[in-house]
């Protein structure tokens, strides 16, 4: 839709020029009486809970209310054209930068249609045309609303994909706890590239310290599927094919859960609640007693 | 178009070029999730299972999209994801349900572990036009 010229939409949304004259009427009878509409608008928009934290400046509140008539105004002119189009979208993104949700936004329109319908038209205008007229309306609300949902969900993904792309980037801090023990805790996402680039660079340190006990602490992954699952159990056999017992910790039950789920057979791999679990059976495996000073 | 309507049509729909894609699908379908109030270990299971059909249509089909709904059923909530590719389709869809079934020496739990995660699980696939798998879950 991104590139769709206003010809392609209006056929998609089925607006045939008859739909457009309808809705140029329909203002006629409306733009006068905008102002009432606003104040019936205010009233119901008042009591969302996010008001304040958009409304706390009155000067902000002219704004957007004079955006939002001028937006009907444009509307009732009846034309879509590329600058029609390219204001809705420059009206998602606005939303998605200020973070308005899109529910918010689809009751706003919704209750807008409300007010205009039920309380500001005139109830003779229009004669018979009236159902016509308002099915007219309501189609170029839903194209409206298709532009500006667009608009919001690019920039939504693109701020997403920017995070995707800064989770995957997380470096894998092997650090040695103790002698013989080392630890990785994993966060973010694990994908298959990230899982071949934990396992080469946890075997190499293996090799560097002759490590006998490997933590790897999961609790910061959220979502462990087959594929990475299938890694997470190579990881192990190899390590322990060096002579280092891999304990994993911080499964969370709902990774518990999935993967019994899935059907993995995890017997291979040596789990441990905590990570405090984990070291605890580290220091048993290399030998060492942990006690309390004076015991 | 009343507010439920509207809620009933929030889509996310995400594209699968490759295998970058599959980290993006995660976080794009965690804030999807989150958004609709859905948290773990739900939230798991339905992004574990997505990821599946992701990662599926990557290997097998190179690239296909994957439509994410929020569904209202009076009082019951529930997500659908349907993963459709253009890909070589399956041979034998009973075999690609088989527990260790593969045909890329994988675990073979991707297609039968989704059907055990979720709530209903349909899958249409033709030879040499596509696979497309439909689930759904609904929230407890
Ligand atoms: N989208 C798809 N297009 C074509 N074939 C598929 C698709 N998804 C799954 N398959 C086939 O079904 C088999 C089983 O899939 P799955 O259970 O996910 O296990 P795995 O991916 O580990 O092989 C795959 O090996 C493949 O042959
Ligand atoms: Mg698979």
């Amino acid at each position: 839709m991104e590139n769709m010229s206003p010809v392609l939409l209006m056929q998609r949304h089925e607006i045939v020029e008859a739909d457009l004259v309808l809705v140029r009427e329909l203002g006629s009878h409306i733009e006068p009486r905008l102002a009432e509409y606003v104040e019936h608008l205010y009233a119901w928009m008042r009591q969302l809970p996010e008001y304040e934290e958009y409304f706390a400046d009155p000067r902000r509140v002219e704004r957007v209310q004079r955006a939002q008539v001028d937006y009907w105004r444009e509307l009732f002119r009846g034309v879509i054209d590329e600058s029609f189009m390219a204001r809705r979208r420059a009206t998602g993104e606005m939303h998605a930068r200020i973070g308005l949700s899109l529910p918010t936004y689809f009751a706003a329109v919704d209750m807008s249609l409300t007010i205009l319908v039920d309380r500001v038209l005139p109830e003779a205008a229009l004669g018979d045309r009236k159902a016509a007229a308002l099915r007219a309306l309501t189609k170029i609300v839903h194209i409206d609303t298709a532009i500006v949902v667009e608009a919001y969900n690019r920039l939504t993904s693109e701020k997403l994909a920017g995070q995707a792309r800064a989770l995957l980037e997380l470096s894998t801090p092997v650090t040695a706890l103790w002698e013989d023990i080392l630890l990785l805790p994993v966060i973010g996402i694990i994908d298959s590239r990230r899982a071949q680039d934990i396992m080469r660079s946890v075997l190499q340190r293996i090799a560097e310290t002759r490590a006998k006990v490997f933590i790897m602490d999961i609790s910061g992954v959220s979502v462990v599927d087959t594929a990475v699952a299938n890694h997470l159990i190579k990881i192990t056999k190899a390590m322990r094919l060096m002579g280092c017992e891999c304990l994993l910790s911080g499964v969370s039950p709902a990774v518990a859960q999935t993967v019994i789920e899935l059907g993995i057979d995890i017997s291979s791999v040596n789990s441990r609640a905590t990570m405090r679990d984990a070291l605890e059976e580290g220091f048993r495996r290399v030998g060492i007693e942990v006690k309390r000073i004076g015991q | 178009m009343s507010l439920r309507d509207a809620e009933n049509r929030e889509l996310l729909v995400l594209r699968i070029d490759d295998d970058s894609d599959i980290p993006v699908v995660l976080v794009r379908l965690g804030a999807f999730l989150s958004a609709q109030g859905i948290c773990a270990p739900e939230s798991a299971r339905i992004a574990t299972a997505t990821v599946e059909l992701a990662t599926n249509i990557v290997k097998y089909a190179k690239r296909g999209v994957i439509r994410v709904r929020a569904l209202r059923l009076g009082h019951q909530r529930g997500i659908e994801v349907e993963a459709e590719d253009k890909g070589p389709g399956i041979a034998n869809v009973n075999l690609a349900l088989t527990d260790s079934y593969s045909t890329s020496g994988s675990l073979g739990l991707g297609l039968p572990g989704v059907r055990r995660l979720m709530d209903d699980f349909d899958i249409r696939s033709t030879v040499g036009s596509g696979t497309t798998v439909r689930i759904r879950r609904w929230i407890p």
